[in-house]
């Protein structure tokens, strides 16, 4: 081997190690006022793969043997031996469901780009049933990204919503170690939220994740969180959004299931429009 | 022992993106390797035209198939009233590539431009070869095969030359690109949403977005083939200088470019046979073009929009020449140039006609200029980007040239904290959605 592609090879080397090293800081380094991101090198060298694996199958588990309006909490336990062992926790509707509220309501719905198909036939049902919706689009985002600010919090003040939908998480499928990461700007969030009544929407998997869903579940309140993971939806092109009608048809199953299994059931009857307008707000993704 | 590792490799890499299909580059590797030897070692014309001819219809055949058979389904459903169920058909990633790699090779066989090569190990290397598989560029064997038969080591020059080239090929697809796309996206999947301004911005981005989209992959592929030992040639010469349609083609996917000229449109009669013959050829050659970027009307639209664009300035081209040279002139030229190849890119970019056109007519009637201050100050990380990249056409390539060699004589410290630099810069802009390579989707 000559000289230059050592040369060159070793250049290739000290910058992974370097970047590998870096990324031991995996929210990034503030160098007084500028903050440095990192990568994601150190968790994806030292992640024993099979940790994926489990929460990843934990999630298609659900998939086969869940109907996806009957949400169960799953813990999840590996054996010595290596087995995973699934152990189901009481179904949310068990937990004590409120009577449906029949008033008219403020509905705030905020997430990732989700919102484009979700958004206009929610939008459709408020029209509906008499509630008023906006929806604040935040295209790439994450709940890291919702919890290090506090633009849930402002969009609360400003509209005074009395029902909030989240639809987040389809950006974190592949977080490793997600838990470490994330549970505290999901806290942050929910902490955000307050006593509002909220419907969470888990994210749509097109692959197993590495346990976004579990994270929510465990963490928003009984009957809080709808799992789309498991759901049939048809792609479009990129292979990750549902189409527009199959994102009507999720979101139309998101409502049937706040109205019959959500911990604080509004009036949601199925609208004779396909969709309709609302008030948007669009962020763009930062960088 | 270098080749069959780089072949393992290569077809590993086709392997893990597109699986079983793999196979197919290795039956269209033998079955053209064959056909080239025996189109060699025969002199009779009956015979080796045959074995050209059954080699162009197995390549063809199956690139038709993979690419074009749901498309034709579709279309004879609609003109004929027919309910044919559409074929469950994966496209094999980097199928248009390498189909055209080995057409150039049989042909270029059959003219006797080279001669065939007995060694299958070889064959199969110039067609696998990993940095050119997903999106090009699409070599030409009479370049590849002899610095394959050379087997030089790669120079100093080829090593960080190389390097450079990678490092330029990621700033302009994981940097540029892949930011520029995000506004782009969100523009074009809602365009009846946006003020005129604001969708002037996304036509002007998605035609810088592609091109640092494919030439930074381009540039990604030049750089590893370097350092591997290989010149692979430039693939992008700084399009949206260009003065004229023509012009625009010969700096433009050069490979595809020369590719359609020399296998389509001068076997066609290129300009040999009459002003009227020669519209049509080109008209024809574009018309590939187009269709060879995607089974779809809006690809077919643009490749005719670029013929027809070809044949006017090849008809108005005496009248032109009358056209003093000067700066107005050729600011004129230019501005035409770009405004033509920047509203054709809205075809390439939407997902049906009636996005393209409301894209288009929001452009016009919800025009505003005030609007420009406000989308600048709300923006200004993708403003500026857009600026460094338009300027970026207008230096002096002498420069370009200049900070490469400055790169390639400079100290191993200051090459390593360049690439740590650009690495850096990625993670900066990475955001959560990243983009595939465009032309991969070809």
């Amino acid at each position: 081997m000559n000289k230059h592609f050592l040369g060159f090879l070793s250049i290739l080397v000290l910058g992974l190690i370097l970047f590998a090293g870096l990324s031991y800081w995996d929210e990034g380094i503030d160098l007084g006022d500028q903050h440095m991101k990192t990568a994601t090198f150190a968790e994806t060298l030292l992640t024993p793969p099979d940790t994926a694996k489990v929460t990843g199958n934990n999630t298609v588990a659900q998939q086969g043997t869940q109907p996806a309006d009957s949400v169960t909490a799953t813990t999840v336990q590996k054996t010595a031996d290596g087995e995973v062992v699934y152990q189901a926790a009481p179904q949310y509707q068990d937990l004590g469901q409120q009577p449906m509220d029949t008033t008219s309501k403020t509905i705030l719905f905020i997430g990732d780009s989700m919102l484009e198909g979700l958004g206009p036939r929610l939008a459709a049902y408020a029209k509906e049933n008499g509630h008023t919706l906006i929806n604040v689009i935040w295209y790439s985002s994450t709940t890291e990204i919702w919890g290090r600010t506090t633009r849930l919090q402002e969009r609360i003040q400003e509209f005074h919503p009395d029902y909030i939908f989240v639809c987040l998480g389809a950006n974190e499928l592949f977080v490793s170690d997600i838990q470490k990461k994330r549970q505290k700007y999901l806290n942050n969030m929910l902490a955000q939220i307050g006593n509002i009544p909220y419907v969470w929407i888990g994210p749509p998997n097109w692959k197993p994740d590495t346990g976004i869903n579990d994270m929510l579940q465990a963490s928003c309140a009984p009957g809080s969180f709808y799992l789309s993971n498991g759901e049939h939806f048809d792609r479009s092109k990129d292979g990750a959004h549902p189409t527009r009608a199959s994102a009507a048809a999720w979101c139309d199953r998101v409502c049937k299931w706040v109205m019959t299994k959500g911990a604080h059931p509004i009036k949601l009857n199925r609208p004779s429009e396909s969709k309709a307008r609302c008030r948007t707000i669009v962020y763009q993704p930062d960088i | 022992m270098m080749m069959v590792f780089v072949v393992a490799f290569s077809l590993l890499f086709f392997y893990k993106s597109s699986g079983l299909f793999f196979l197919l580059l290795v039956a269209t590797s033998f079955v053209d390797w064959g056909l080239a030897r025996y189109i060699d070692s025969h002199e009779n014309k009956g015979a080796r035209k045959a074995a050209m001819i059954l080699s162009l219809l197995c390549s063809v055949g199956l690139l038709v198939y993979f690419k074009y058979a749901n498309f034709v389904l579709l279309n004879l459903n609609a003109i004929i009233g027919n309910n044919f169920q559409p074929l469950d058909i994966i496209l094999p990633v980097g199928i248009s590539f390498y189909t055209f790699r080995t057409i150039s090779y049989v042909v270029d066989v059959y003219n006797k431009k080279i001669p065939a090569t007995t060694n299958f190990l070889e064959y199969i290397f110039f067609l696998s070869f990993f940095p050119c598989l997903i999106a090009g560029p699409i070599v030409r064997a009479d370049k590849f095969m002899p610095q394959l038969r050379e087997n030089k080591p790669a120079s100093r020059e080829m090593v960080y030359g190389g390097l450079w080239m990678i490092l330029l090929g990621i700033i302009k697809k994981a940097v540029i690109a892949d930011y520029i796309a995000q506004y782009v996206n969100i523009a074009y999947g809602n365009p009846t949403g946006y003020s005129g301004v604001e969708l002037l911005m996304a036509i002007l981005g998605y035609t810088m977005q592609i091109y640092c989209d494919f030439s930074g992959y381009s540039d990604m592929a030049i750089g590893i083939g370097s350092i591997m030992g290989f010149d692979l040639g430039i693939n992008f010469d700084f399009p949206y200088r260009s003065l004229n349609v023509t012009e625009f083609w010969r700096r433009w996917h050069m490979s595809l470019s020369f590719w359609l000229r020399d296998y389509i449109y001068i076997p066609l009669g290129g300009n040999r046979k009459g002003k009227f013959r020669q519209y049509c050829n080109l008209m024809a050659t574009m018309l590939v073009g187009g269709l060879w970027h995607g089974a779809a009307w809006k690809f077919i639209f643009w490749g005719f929009g670029h013929g027809g664009a070809l044949c006017v300035h090849k008809l108005l081209m005496p009248r032109l020449k009358k056209i003093p040279d000067n700066y107005f002139t050729n600011l004129i030229s230019w501005l035409l140039t770009f405004t033509f190849v920047s509203l054709l890119w809205v075809f390439f970019r939407a997902d049906t006609f009636e996005t393209a056109w409301q894209v288009i007519y929001g452009t016009v009637t919800r025009f505003d200029p005030a609007y420009f201050p406000v989308f600048a100050q709300v923006r200004y990380t993708w403003c500026a980007l857009m600026i460094i990249v338009f300027c970026m056409h207008f230096i002096p390539k002498a420069f370009y040239e200049m900070l490469r060699r400055w790169f390639i004589d400079s100290f191993w410290i200051f090459k390593f904290l360049v690439f740590i630099a650009v690495i850096q810069l990625v993670i900066e802009f990475s955001a959560a959605d990243v983009q595939p390579f465009i032309y991969a989707q070809f």
